[in-house]
């Protein structure tokens, strides 16, 4: 590709904000190194970067969050010494976190103001409040109709504009939006670039950090991509497609990793067709033995409840299910269970582990009826085989399995979760980010496990929004967007095909021209 | 979009508005004990007597002022089992001082006020500071400050206790207007909070906490602080509910003083539509929630029914109420 594509904008010496040399380390994790940020008035500056890229660890030194070990903040022109949140509100820069802090009990008015209400005599000063929150509100594009209303009447969208429309209260000069649109519906998220740009014309600086590449080009005018904790530079949106930003985000360093053994046998082991629910629809699915499908997308997009649906986690309204041939209606995790669904579930230590107990009892727990003498009583004795047998097979570093879990790696953690499906080979494993905040080397292992089990047969589907994982050990690769499967990929697909189709550069012709191709 | 303002709901103050002035719930209290009074005037005519409403305003006062500061707790997500133990712990050093220590009746209660504020801070010191869970330290203290109730008791009934401190009491000398001055002291505690809660920035905080204790805190709340003051006052109020317990007249006063008093004010609060997982609730509500357990309890007794059926009602209130706060969260989160 010409070099002049990547042309870096020049800095000038007028930066609303500007980071320099920034780096931070926490433990033996260097998140970021050496990073430049520059922001100038009035711009929409977009970072983007693969999870772990040290995005989110930049936005917290930016907003007082977290400190950084090395490194010069500077806000227009002057030194400035961020040490906590208050420091940041103070000097004018104002986070939009994508979990919106709001309370749900209150009124707009009120949650705008909570913490720093203005006050006559002791008593919350009512009116002056409210004429700054209509003019907030305005500026965010909310009729101000909604200020008296509780905030859990109002839709999500809304909500958001709400949390921006509390960040401006208070002279912000510079807006971060972290993933501001991974909830929204697509008029929410139209209403939201109005705002911005209602903002921006008032000189207003915006971060816009998002997944969704395909929202840069509408709303950004500049581009700073990140990779491995590195700042590779910024660019003007307008010179680059998604999938060159794509390119620059992964490096390269994926082509080389496709799935090299396949195990998939003839049968079909579980078929979906015409499935819905509430967070998604029209999904058609087939999964022989031995196979893996990966469904890939980004947050929000459904691809966790299509897996969780086939666990019975989530309801579904309309379609049909087989598994081995056999009508199945998955109503809950006991059936799913009883009929030979395992699944490894998103969140670790909410949903995972029983932080408390031993390695030992969060292998069995799942399986205690196949731990039983004299028909009935609890048989230590087998749970003590099953679980040294499982350590032993999924190479789980640990003493002795009477530790408690909690005292283990966020990798071996994993793998014990995932060894309680395992205690009974399951004829079909759901997997929900099964990587999710494991270092590399357990996450090859987690791999080396899942191809194990598929060489016995087993039909996997793994829920992942980690493209190199889903890229490497993949058989299929089913790109989920706006809750239905949206295109589907060999082992053979390339980083770029494969995000381009998740984040919205490819347009419904485009995808069937791509199922032509298959 | 799709959800539609619930108008009739908003009272329009000056351009604002706030939660209604009187919400469905207390509505609902305020007809149902209405029609109570209503069947048990007809059943007994000496029922609306001023003598008997008197009486009935004046025990209203001490569980009334407790559920105030119940009710402020459980909005900031918290709870207070130790009401009980304080609530006796007062009540004995009032009636030992007055009874024994030849103390003023006017003395011993401001050292009741002292005492349960400083019993609350404790619990507020390890709930806010300690960063305890509420209903394991609150059980701790309340078995701790049990136990120096029984030590002032001294496995003695207190005897002798002095009249003169009727100003309290629910006779004429506790009398303004023919109104007993213990009740116009629980309606002064409640226009007080019930304003507070409403329009001064603590008031509100009380609520965010309740609603996300961390969201809170990021908003620049000082949450800590919040929460200590909230166990504060309440043992404050539990301290004046003492002295109006004490000011009743009883010449002898036996260790069961107070008990059960915590889940009568847990059971009004609820009642009240204050909901148990805090970030929502009403003084006034929990007032109403009292006044109706009261109401029922004496209903009760007037029409010469069994006793028990008193617990039943009350118990039947508590499941309405909570399953009525969880129908409505589950609508709301339906909805979104």
């Amino acid at each position: 590709m010409p070099s002049n594509l990547f042309e870096q904008r020049a800095i000038t010496t007028q930066t609303r904000l500007s980071l320099t040399g920034i780096s931070k380390r926490f433990g033996g994790v260097q998140a970021i190194r050496m990073a430049e940020f520059h922001l100038l008035p009035g711009e929409v500056h977009a970072l983007v970067g693969e999870n772990g890229a040290g995005k989110s660890t930049l936005i917290k030194i930016i907003s007082g969050a977290e400190t950084a070990d090395t490194g010069e903040i500077t806000i227009d022109g002057e030194a400035a010494d961020i040490r906590n949140a208050a420091d940041a509100l103070n000097l004018g820069v104002a986070t939009v976190y994508q979990e919106a802090q709001l309370f749900a009990q209150l009124t707009v008015a009120e949650n705008i103001f909570l913490g720093r209400e203005l006050t006559k005599g002791q008593r919350i000063d009512w009116v002056s409040q409210d004429k700054l929150v209509r003019e907030a509100l305005a500026t965010v594009g909310l009729k101000d109709d909604c200020m008296h209303r509780k905030v859990e009447e109002l839709p999500t969208g809304q909500q958001q504009q709400v949390s921006i429309a509390k960040a401006l209260v208070g002279e912000a000069r510079v807006l971060i939006l972290d993933e501001p649109s991974a909830i929204l519906t697509d008029t929410e998220i139209d209403n939201l670039f109005a705002a911005i740009r209602n903002l921006t014309a008032r000189g207003v600086s915006v971060i816009y950090i998002s997944h969704r590449l395909d929202e840069l080009a509408k709303v950004a005018d500049v581009v700073t991509i990140m990779r491995d904790g590195v700042t590779l530079g910024t660019f003007p949106v307008k010179n680059l497609t998604i999938a060159q930003i794509a390119e620059r985000m992964v490096g390269g360093r994926l082509e080389q990793l496709v799935s090299t053994h396949s195990f998939v046998t003839d049968d079909i082991v579980l078929a979906a067709s015409g499935l819905h629910s509430g967070k998604f629809h029209d999904v058609d699915l087939e999964i022989h033995g031995g196979e893996i499908v990966v469904l890939y997308g980004l947050v929000g997009s459904g691809m966790a409840e299509i897996a969780s649906a086939m666990y019975g986690k989530e309801p579904i309204t309309r379609g049909s299910l087989h598994l081995k041939g056999e009508p199945y209606n998955p109503t809950s995790p006991t059936v799913a269970k009883d009929r030979g669904v395992s699944m490894l579930p998103a969140n670790r230590k909410l949903e995972g582990m029983f932080s408390f107990q031993s390695i030992a009892f969060n292998i069995s727990v799942g399986a205690l009826n196949l731990m039983k003498k004299w028909g009935a009583v609890f048989d230590k004795r087998k749970e003590g085989l099953a679980a040294d047998e499982l350590i032993r097979k999924l190479s789980i570093k640990t003493p002795d399995q009477t530790r408690a879990i909690s005292t283990l790696s966020g990798g071996n953690a994993q793998k014990v979760v995932l060894a309680r499906q395992l205690v009974k080979r399951p004829d079909v494993l759901v997997l929900a980010e099964p990587t999710h905040g494991v270092d590399i080397g357990a996450k090859e292992e987690i791999h080396r496990i899942i191809a194990d089990l598929c060489r016995e047969g087993t039909a996997v589907l793994i829920a992942t929004s980690d493209l190199a994982e889903a890229l490497r050990v993949a058989d299929r690769l089913i790109v989920v967007r706006n809750g239905t499967c949206f295109a589907e990929f060999g082992p053979e697909a390339t980083q770029t095909q494969v995000l381009a189709a998740a984040s919205g550069e490819l347009t419904e012709a485009d995808r069937l021209e791509l199922g032509e191709v298959q | 979009m799709t959800i539609t303002a619930p108008e009739a709901t908003r009272v329009s103050v000056r351009g604002r508005s706030l939660p209604p002035l009187v919400t469905g719930q207390e509505l609902i209290l305020i007809v149902m004990v209405a029609a109570l009074w209503v069947l048990l005037a007809i059943s007994n005519p000496g029922f609306l007597s001023p003598f008997s409403i008197q009486s009935m305003l004046w025990r209203l006062a001490p569980i009334g002022l407790i559920a105030i500061g119940m009710t402020l707790i459980i909005i900031t997500s918290g709870i207070d089992i130790s009401v009980a133990a304080i609530l006796m712990v007062c009540a004995a050093s009032i009636a030992k001082l007055t009874a024994e220590g030849g103390w003023p009746f006017w003395l011993a209660v401001l050292l009741s006020l002292v005492l349960g504020t400083a019993m609350g801070a404790l619990n507020g010191l390890f709930i806010s500071y300690g960063r305890v869970p509420a209903i394991l330290i609150t059980f701790g203290t309340a078995n701790l400050f049990k136990f120096v109730g029984y030590r002032i008791f001294d496995s003695n009934v207190i005897t002798g206790i002095p009249s003169e401190r009727s100003i309290l009491g629910p006779g004429p000398e506790g009398q303004v207007f023919g109104v007993p001055i213990a009740f116009l002291i629980l309606v002064a505690a409640l226009v007080f909070f019930w304003y507070y809660l409403r329009h001064f920035p603590g008031g509100r905080h009380f609520y965010a906490i309740g609603d996300d204790e961390s969201a809170a805190a990021l908003a620049g709340v000082n949450v800590r602080r919040r929460i200590f003051l909230v166990y504060l006052v309440t043992g404050l109020l539990v301290g004046l509910a003492a002295g109006i317990t004490i000011g009743g007249g009883t010449a002898n006063l036996d260790q069961t003083v107070g008990k059960g008093t915590e889940l009568m004010a847990i059971a009004a609060t609820v009642i009240g539509g204050t909901s148990i997982l805090g970030g929502r609730g009403s003084v006034l509500g929990c007032v109403l929630g009292a006044l109706l357990v009261q109401t029922v309890a004496s209903g009760v007794t007037q029409l010469r029914l069994p006793s028990q059926l008193s617990d039943l009602f009350v118990g039947a209130f508590i499941i309405i109420a909570v399953g009525a706060d969880i129908l409505r969260r589950r609508n709301r989160r339906a909805e979104l």
